[in-house]
């Protein structure tokens, strides 16, 4: 398991960035929300937009590391 | 820790149940059955909540519109014009991946073992272990998914602009993008796929390893987030992504 653990955690190393990726989204909508009110919901629909494929690395990260442990 | 490996690994394997039919054995995948079931919820909610439908809504009409709506509304924001032709495809997927993404909520269902243990009846050890978890854990329902939207958006393309419009549509800025619009027909059902399978197989994992380490009062609190919350955003997201591909087909 050894070199195999370090190369998992690695891969996983893209929850990170998706993570700061979809934070950073979120802080300048909460701005833009609280500039302009009432385009709360155009906003919305982008800032979900752009969270989903943000949030797609992640997952393509977490899917490539599942494989590496399943498929020793 | 030791079980743990394995634990992932049952939740990953797709089962396999045989049905004796006409002395042929059949093996059909468990998620094929829990799609059965769904399809005959939501089939039986349908017939009951659109009878008698009358002018002015009351009692269980209402909450049959609310849904229509918000579909309606949703196509509308952003297919724009040809929303009425994509509407009911949206709908139906909107419904199904969420009652597919929340079914483990209700699995309740006892293993044939711990059956035998309640009543000690000898024909319960027999039963198939069935669980009912999420089909769209299977990456390749989720693919199914991922190909009948990209289907639905190249007849979408083909159907409002013509064939030769749609043609034209792959050269549409600069003719240099070329194999770039081609590669999108292959990436965008695969990154669809990935997304569904990814968030609720790692929702899955996640609830199995919290049901094998804490059992009490933990797992209800959490089921919240990773079963409702996330199950019922991926399928908004998947169906929102979906109309987004066919609003940029039909331009």
């Amino acid at each position: 398991m050894g070199i195999q653990a370090i190369a998992v955690s690695l891969a996983l190393l893209a929850c990170v960035s998706a993570g700061i990726g979809i934070s950073f989204a979120t802080a300048k909508a909460v701005e833009s929300v609280a500039r302009q009110p009432e385009a709360a919901s155009k906003i919305q629909t982008v800032l979900l937009l752009g969270a989903a494929l943000a949030e797609a690395t992640a997952i393509y990260g977490f899917v490539i590391a599942l494989l590496m442990i399943l498929l020793k | 820790m030791e079980g743990f490996g394995e634990k992932i690994l049952e939740v990953m394997t797709s089962n396999r149940i045989d049905i004796h039919l006409f002395g042929y054995t059949i093996p059909i995948s468990d998620s094929v059955i829990t799609m059965w079931i769904i399809m005959a919820v939501i089939i039986i909610l349908s017939i009951v909540f659109t009878r008698k439908l009358k002018t002015i809504p009351e009692g269980k009409q209402n909450v049959v519109e609310v849904i229509v709506e918000f579909v309606n509304k949703l196509t509308e924001s952003s297919v724009g014009h040809h929303w009425k032709l994509f509407a009911p495809y949206i709908g139906t997927v909107l419904l199904f991946l969420i009652f597919s993404n929340t079914i483990s909520i209700f699995n309740i269902i006892p293993s044939g073992q711990d059956l035998y243990k309640l009543t000690h009846i000898e024909a319960f050890k027999k039963f198939p272990d069935f669980n009912l978890l999420p089909p769209t854990k299977n990456a390749s329902v989720a693919m199914g998914f991922a190909v009948m939207s990209m289907v639905a958006v190249i007849i979408s393309g083909i159907r409002v602009n013509k064939v030769k419009g749609w043609l034209k549509n792959f050269t549409k800025p600069v003719p240099v993008l070329l194999p770039f619009k081609i590669l999108d027909y292959f990436i965008r059902p695969l990154s669809l796929c990935f997304r569904q399978y990814g968030n609720v197989l790692g929702a899955v994992i996640i609830m199995e390893l919290i049901y094998k380490a804490l059992p009490a009062f933990l797992p209800g609190v959490v089921s919240i987030y990773f079963d409702i919350f996330d199950g019922i955003l991926q399928a908004y997201v998947f169906v929102f992504l979906t109309s987004l591909y066919i609003a940029e087909a039909i331009e």
